[in-house]
């Protein structure tokens, strides 16, 4: 079987014959066969294939040698609030987890939707097992809001890892996510489906080293009247890939989906996100933000897809700004809009650029030194795409401060 | 105070540079208040930029020092620290950015270049508040990002609030009563009176008179084709208001 997998793999690379090693000491299934087929399709995505043209897993991930990463703090670690743990020596979570929260660690795999779609995100689900769970359902029920934080971190070869999240009707779920690398490679699949009414806030911080592959894959469905309030803040990796697929899939469906990159030398910073109109009235709000120093990389691509009976009367607008701060600094975007629906709202903009000239001048004119004005210029454009991150919005925005003042 | 000696300057670079200031000379005692008039394209504005140090201007001769100590080599940051405050003449938006931070930042950033200590929050909130009630500043703005929404009357007012929050040694005022109403202008200049002092120097850089009947000028310098080409007593201004710039410019030839 293993053999006819290698084969699946064109040419493949050293790295993805690890990934065939580390598949075949796996527990044999045949929904993981599925998902292995469905990333070996591409094998480690590269700039060959379509939507992976900017960032090249391929080329990146040259090796899968453990690294000996030193720990990277996590600012999202919160008091009192339950968190579950995920590293390449397997996964950890508390005795007592707050009312409304069940969890089930099964042995065996679920299937995905999808998987050919986001091929790292088959990956990660292909290697969950062994020391993790094959797959690890969260179930939330309606009543309080319930809190949950989860860290992914090495140190390590190989982290994957695959959450499966149930919010039940009128459920409210707060969840937290550090990446915070430590591996060579680095992929999380977090799945969720949103029952009628549910609401979901999602606050994703990743940070990665520039010998680093790190993929953050989130599928999310969802059914009437559920909203969703997303907000990401990615400092790359070698290479990082934060993609996100949306489905609106009954009426009144609403989500906000914002992100904020900051990419220094060496690093690249991905944010993909798909969403589909799949019943009308949905609503869907994208703000990406982000701020590149020379010899990094800023990836945007945004896709709303609006089919023409079901995406009737959709409201949906996104929004890519970005800072080239110095010379050297590299963007590439790709917003995209397929609209079939006739009665629709859809709005979109796009731009790159470098700091304001005369607004620079006007804080220095004023006695603030020109590193602090760049940081305070780009902090204050960042900042609208971490407003909706609640009560962790202060820890992100320190962390961004922190990076600018370092980096400015 | 303000010294400025032939001083020429271009805008522009490589074959497109233009010289705008072209042997300008200048001076203004600690403690006095000097008035420069000028029509239209004589270098008004260039001469405020040039000064603060904004790029995209090259000082090609001459010079300009603040109490003896050259000004044109030094940063912007660093001659705003010197005392140097330019109230611009289209005060730039700073999304994201509430008033109070800005000058907050900025007042203990050119403290921390004069090796002073910082402002306490209680003591900076406390002069805020004064300075705003001169002004007749609704205190909720402060809190708005700077500039963004504001009329054009509010952005000046705002630019005053500046000066009198960082207390400047030498001010330069660009058209200032520009998009001014007269009670707008009546405001302001109490504002700028009230920082009149000794040991400080103003420069009113104005198209019309009507500015100095607020703001009472020591003197008045005439700025045409990037020179000084007359300086006089108030009454120059009030001629220039009746003549117009020609009977001055044609003087002057």
């Amino acid at each position: 079987m293993s053999t006819a997998l290698k084969d699946l793999i064109r040419n493949p690379t050293i790295a993805e014959l690890e990934l065939v090693a580390r598949f075949a000491a796996l527990k044999a299934d045949a929904r993981r066969e599925r998902l292995f087929e469905a990333f070996a399709q591409t094998g480690l995505p590269g700039r060959r294939i379509e939507g992976w043209r900017w960032t090249d897993f391929k080329a990146a991930v040259t090796s899968l040698d453990a690294l000996k990463a030193a720990p990277v703090r996590d600012p999202l670690a919160q008091a009192g609030v339950a968190t579950l743990r995920f590293t390449p020596a397997g996964y950890t979570a508390p005795a007592t987890l707050p009312a409304g929260l069940k969890l089930l660690a099964k042995d065996d795999v679920q299937a995905m939707g999808g998987a050919e779609e986001a091929p790292l995100g088959a990956l990660a689900a292909a290697l969950s097992g062994g020391k993790t769970p094959g797959t690890l359902l969260v179930d939330v029920s309606a009543g309080a809001p319930v809190h949950l934080h989860m860290v992914f971190e090495g140190p390590g070869a190989i982290n994957s890892a695959r959450i499966v999240f149930l919010l039940r009707p009128g459920a409210e779920l707060h969840v937290s996510e550090s990446h915070l690398g430590g591996a060579a490679l680095s992929t999380a699949l977090v799945e969720f489906t949103l029952n009628k009414g549910a609401r979901l806030h999602r606050t994703v911080y990743q940070i990665g080293g520039a010998g680093e592959a790190q993929a953050v894959t989130a599928i999310i469905e969802q059914d009437a009247g559920a909203e969703s309030v997303l907000t990401t803040l990615a400092f790359g990796a070698k290479v990082a890939r934060l993609e996100t697929r949306l489905v609106h899939r009954e009426t009144g469906s609403k989500a906000t989906i914002n992100a904020a990159y900051l990419a220094g030398a060496g690093l690249q910073a991905d944010i993909t996100t798909h969403v589909r109109h799949g019943a009308p009235s949905c609503v869907t709000r994208q703000l990406t933000k982000g701020a590149v120093l020379d010899g990094g990389r800023g990836v945007f691509q945004g896709k709303f897809h609006v089919p023409r009976t079901s995406g009737q009367q959709t409201d949906a607008s996104m929004q890519h700004n970005a800072l080239l701060l110095e010379e050297g600094a590299e963007v590439f975007a790709k917003p995209e809009l397929e609209i079939l629906a006739d009665d629709v709202q859809c709005a979109h903009g796009n731009t790159s650029g470098a700091l304001d000239a005369a607004q620079l001048f006007y804080l220095r004119q004023r006695g603030i030194p020109l590193t602090q004005a760049r940081a305070m210029l780009t902090e204050a454009f960042i900042a609208q795409a971490l407003e909706g991150a609640g009560d962790l919005e202060d820890a992100l925005r320190a962390e961004a401060q922190a990076w600018l003042n370092h980096a400015a | 105070m303000l010294k400025i000696e032939n001083l020429t300057a271009t805008v522009g670079e490589g074959e497109d540079a233009k010289t705008i200031l072209n042997g300008l000379s200048l001076a203004v005692p600690t403690g006095e208040v000097h008035a420069i008039m000028g029509p239209n394209g004589a270098g008004k504005s260039t001469l405020s930029y040039v000064l603060t140090g904004r790029e995209g201007y090259a000082v090609t001769g001459g010079s300009a020092t603040l109490n003896g100590a050259d000004i044109l080599a030094l940063e912007p940051e660093a001659r705003a620290a010197a005392g140097l405050f330019l109230s611009f003449q289209y005060p730039v938006e700073i999304p994201g950015v509430p008033v109070m931070t800005f000058v907050r930042t900025a007042m203990n950033a050119q403290r921390k270049a004069r090796g002073e200590t910082e402002i306490s929050a209680p003591d900076f909130i406390k002069k805020s508040r004064e300075i705003a009630k001169v002004l007749s500043l609704d205190p909720e703005m402060l809190k708005r990002p700077v500039n963004v929404g504001f009329s054009g009357g509010e952005k000046k007012r705002l630019e005053i609030y500046q000066m009198m929050m960082l207390e400047p040694r030498f001010m330069v005022l660009d058209e200032t009563d520009s998009g001014l109403d007269i009670d707008a202008l009546r405001t302001v200049a109490e504002g700028v009176n009230a920082l009149r002092a000794p040991d400080r120097g103003m420069l009113v850089i104005t198209h019309y008179q009507r500015l100095l009947d607020y703001i009472k000028p020591d003197k008045v310098h005439v700025l045409a084709k990037g020179r000084i080409i007359k300086t006089g007593g108030p009454e120059l201004a009030h001629r220039l208001e009746a003549e117009g710039y020609d009977g001055v410019l044609a003087e002057a030839v």
